[in-house]
């Protein structure tokens, strides 16, 4: 299953050619620059996911309790995930028809899709409901969370490879 | 000829380097281990980092921080230190003469030396630091982020030449 059997091949083919697809297109600096700052926020987004969804499993940082590490990583999730989508975009408009054939990129957006889904419920609930020690809940949300995310880089990873 | 450039060149002719090299699979699979393990370690360090110097996590006490992330940023880092000596074993020619993986080298070893410094002179007294943050802490603290940075920029950058 890719991309290019759900939207009409048009679509890809105008991502390529406007700006930024193009642009990035034809520079390969500008290429690898914003690939470095995607990773970069990746850095930074799975630092903050680690910590708080080890402290749901009951690991890391236990002197402190998930919903304060969840506040006190908020806003450097919300950042981290806003950084990955916009350095992302013009990574894929660069690309859009070769993409458009590729399954890994398919499932990389289906899992982004469910975990930033997730974060903004299940993980959300967790959080609220947490009582110190980890619930149920707590576990399960976590390790949905862990499991979108580590998707979402390993289908990402295999863009290349396949 | 430079002794370890004979050494380079006989490890890319071992039977385990070619097989790394030329088959499909191993490849791929070690790199993403390599970049999991780098989401856990330089994951974790840069948030231990930004609470050195005050940026991110402030309302947590310090030693708490340092204390509770940095077994797991250890943990990280020797998952990728071990995925890392591999991806090395599959090219070490092309590694070798790249001016990227040569700088990731360098940088490396200023981390290990920061770190080193970091625990022989710096940690006393941390539950202190809430209070007053020692300056050494947050220079180590700066050159960390500035050095990972690196490593990550030139980990990448070796891939593209």
């Amino acid at each position: 299953m890719t991309f290019g059997k759900i939207l009409p091949s048009w679509f890809f083919t105008l991502c390529e050619s406007t700006w930024p697809g193009s642009w990035f297109k034809h520079s390969q600096w500008l290429f690898a620059i914003d690939e470095t700052f995607h990773i970069m926020a990746l850095g930074m987004l799975i630092g903050t996911l680690v910590i708080v969804d080890l402290r749901l499993l009951g690991f890391g940082m236990r002197r402190q309790s998930a919903a304060q590490l969840a506040t006190y990583l908020r806003p450097w999730t919300l950042l981290g995930i806003a950084s990955m989508i916009l350095t992302g975009v013009p990574l894929f408009m660069s690309e859009a028809v070769h993409l458009s054939g590729s399954s890994p990129f398919l499932f990389k957006m289906i899992f982004l899709f469910c975990a930033v889904a997730l974060h903004f419920t299940l993980h959300t609930k967790a959080i609220a409901s947490s009582r110190g020690q980890s619930s149920g809940l707590d576990k399960l949300a976590a390790s949905l969370s862990l499991m979108c995310w580590l998707g979402v880089a390993l289908a990402g990873r295999a863009i290349a490879f396949l | 000829m430079f002794p370890l450039l004979r050494f380079v060149q006989w490890l890319n002719d071992t039977p385990v380097s070619v097989y790394l090299r030329e088959s499909d699979w191993p490849f791929p699979i070690i790199e993403t281990v390599h970049i999991l393990g780098l989401g856990f370690s330089v994951g974790t360090v840069m948030w231990l980092d930004l609470r050195l110097l005050k940026i991110a996590m402030r309302e947590a006490p310090v030693a708490d921080v340092v204390e509770q992330l940095e077994p797991w940023a250890i943990r990280g880092f020797v998952v990728m230190f071990i995925s890392g000596i591999l991806l090395v074993l599959a090219e070490p020619l092309k590694c070798y003469n790249t001016v990227a993986f040569r700088i990731k080298v360098g940088l490396l070893i200023l981390a290990g030396l920061n770190v080193l410094y970091f625990h022989k002179r710096v940690i006393h007294n941390m539950d202190q630091w809430d209070r007053d943050m020692p300056w050494r802490a947050k220079m180590v603290a700066a050159l960390s982020l500035v050095l990972w940075l690196g490593i990550v920029i030139a980990g990448r950058w070796t891939a593209y030449f």
